[in-house]
């Protein structure tokens, strides 16, 4: 069973339209990447499958039940991290995940242990002092903590890394890594690296749609052309190849890549050695997703 | 129902851990000990003012003050006592959507008509609690240094200040479900209970308006009784249970 379901999902915010037409599904026990750039609508769709916001169009299922806007019922099934959680200031962590454990009708023996349990699991155990004091790096990770209280089914972050340095991203990281076993995670972000480190599935977001969705793996292999960069010792020689070859394409004064396959490349490398021009590197790239993404939302 | 008692008692620990409970509290008793402390002083301050009134033909002969004067005191002191309340609660909703608190305690399933009925127990328990403590502050007073018996119709004088206070609550909590800002919930609460108070400039209207609860003078003076009051009463319920009822569908509706 998909732990999330989404059909046709449309929103527009005024004459500008956001979703148009989204189609995802998330399977069980996947960290699922969510991708798209800036203002691409990750934060919206999030926000409709938690029933925060009123689709104009479009179903969405939670482990099978579907999302209705204003009733939080499917929510017990979700922990939900924003990009930047907010928490009662006045609060020590034990007492706002308490609180959390009550509000979601956790007993309370159950909301102190999983508190504890969970509060040692992101780094916070002997912290008692109240949240008003604490770093962006802790509030992340406090989030995690409640997100994960009620052992949801399905964990939605949303850019938990984009506001951290490069420590406090992989300590979120490695916690996501580490919670796979318990739930399924839907990770939106725009930072592939992160992506290609911990996610099993993803997703491309670029014009309200679902531009690409699979395996990590499957996605990787999914790119049309290889990619082959050029280096040139001197600069006038770069200008030679472009002109002669209009599918390279100039990315330093004396690098070049070309998306063109291997048999394209040959032809490229036969002129080169045609007309003597000195090389200083020659690669073949391995497919990233970062290419990709950029290929996508081209 | 467990839900909603860990979200009421968070906003309990909201306003005493934030210090408004502290300020609120100071507030209401300062006002409660006003109410008296005014009406003692006043045989006073008219001796002090005699000489300076005397030269523009005012002359002051054996001022007596006694219960009377001390509770008109007090219903004239609890306009600024609710303003004060109002300001400082304007933004018991708003905060939280500013701040997008509200966003994970309703990611964790919380029911939305459970926020607004919590925060509307605690406006209303915070003005009851408030309220009485002033009122037997003055009270207190009053019977130490007067005699309580000669005021008639004080609880019932009492009840209906009460009642304004809490149809004012109603007017917090809807225009706080409507509105993202707290000068909003103020301008829109100060707003109503002005057009109400309009209404009791015409005397056909004036019997109808939540406004006229604020006007107990009559009352206390015996002029009228409480009776005269039932109108007003039974629109400030039906406005106040009206309000209440349709933040619930305006909450439900509101995107976060």
């Amino acid at each position: 069973m998909d732990a999330l379901r989404i059909k046709n999902l449309k929103k527009s915010f005024g004459s500008r339209k956001v979703l148009c037409g989204l189609d995802l599904s998330v399977p069980e026990h996947s960290i699922f990447g969510f991708i798209g750039k800036n203002g691409a609508g990750k934060t919206t769709t999030m926000k409709a499958v938690l029933g925060l916001l009123k689709p104009d169009n479009g179903e969405i299922y939670v482990m099978g039940e579907r999302v209705r806007f204003g009733q939080t019922g499917t929510n017990r099934h979700i922990g939900y991290l924003p990009d930047v959680p907010e928490f009662y200031p006045y609060m020590t962590p034990v007492e706002y995940l308490t609180f959390c454990g009550a509000v979601s009708g956790m007993s309370r023996s159950d909301s102190e242990m999983r508190s504890r349990e969970l509060l040692e699991l992101v780094g916070l155990g002997g912290e008692c002092h109240r949240i008003k004091g604490f770093s962006r790096g802790m509030k992340q990770r406090l989030g995690i903590a409640q997100a994960l209280l009620n052992r949801p089914g399905l964990l939605v972050c949303d850019e938990p890394t984009s506001a951290l340095d490069p420590a406090g991203r992989k300590e979120i990281l490695d916690i996501l890594l580490a919670v796979r076993e318990q739930t399924t995670v839907l990770f939106s972000t725009h930072i592939l690296s992160d992506v290609e480190r911990i996610c099993t599935e993803a997703a491309f977001l670029n014009d309200g749609k679902i531009a690409l969705q699979g395996a990590v793996a499957e996605i990787r292999n999914k790119r049309s052309k290889d990619e082959f960069v050029v280096e040139t010792e001197k600069k006038e020689d770069a200008e030679m190849l472009v002109k002669a070859f209009n599918d390279l394409r100039r990315i330093e004064q004396n690098r070049l890549v070309l998306q063109g396959g291997e048999m394209r490349f040959f032809s490229v490398m036969q002129y080169i050695a045609e007309n003597k021009i000195s090389v200083q590197k020659m690669e073949r790239m391995e497919p990233t997703l970062e290419s990709l993404f950029l290929e996508v939302i081209k | 129902m467990k839900s909603f008692a860990a979200f009421l008692k968070k906003e309990f620990l909201d306003i005493a851990r934030t210090g408004r409970l502290f300020i609120a509290v100071l507030v209401f008793v300062l006002s409660g000990m006003m109410s008296s402390a005014i009406a003692k002083l006043t045989p006073w301050m008219m001796e002090m003012f005699a000489e300076t009134m005397e030269d523009s033909g005012f002359i002051f002969t054996n001022i007596q003050v006694d219960a009377m004067t001390s509770w008109t005191q007090f219903f004239k002191n609890l306009p600024i006592v609710l303003i004060a309340f109002v300001l400082m609660f304007s933004d018991i909703f708003t905060k939280e959507y500013k701040s997008g608190t509200l966003l994970l305690v309703l990611s964790k399933g919380l029911s939305r008509y459970k926020v607004v009925l919590a925060k509307a127990a605690v406006l209303l328990l915070m003005w009851t609690f408030g309220y009485g403590l002033c009122f037997g502050i003055t009270y207190g007073y009053n019977a130490y240094f007067w005699d309580n018996s000669i005021v008639c119709s004080l609880f019932s004088a009492v009840t209906v200040w009460w009642l304004f206070g809490v149809w004012v609550i109603g007017l917090m909590v809807l225009f706080s479900s409507l509105v993202q800002g707290n000068t909003g919930v103020s301008l829109c609460t100060g707003g109503t209970v002005l057009l109400a108070y309009l209404l009791c400039i015409m005397p056909k209207s004036k019997v109808y308006s939540p406004a006229m609860l604020m006007d107990t003078a009559s009352l206390l003076n015996e002029a009228v009784g409480i009776g005269a009051y039932r109108k007003a009463v039974i629109v400030a319920v039906v406005f106040l249970a009206g309000c209440i009822a349709a933040s619930i569908p305006v909450m439900n509706r509101k995107q976060l």
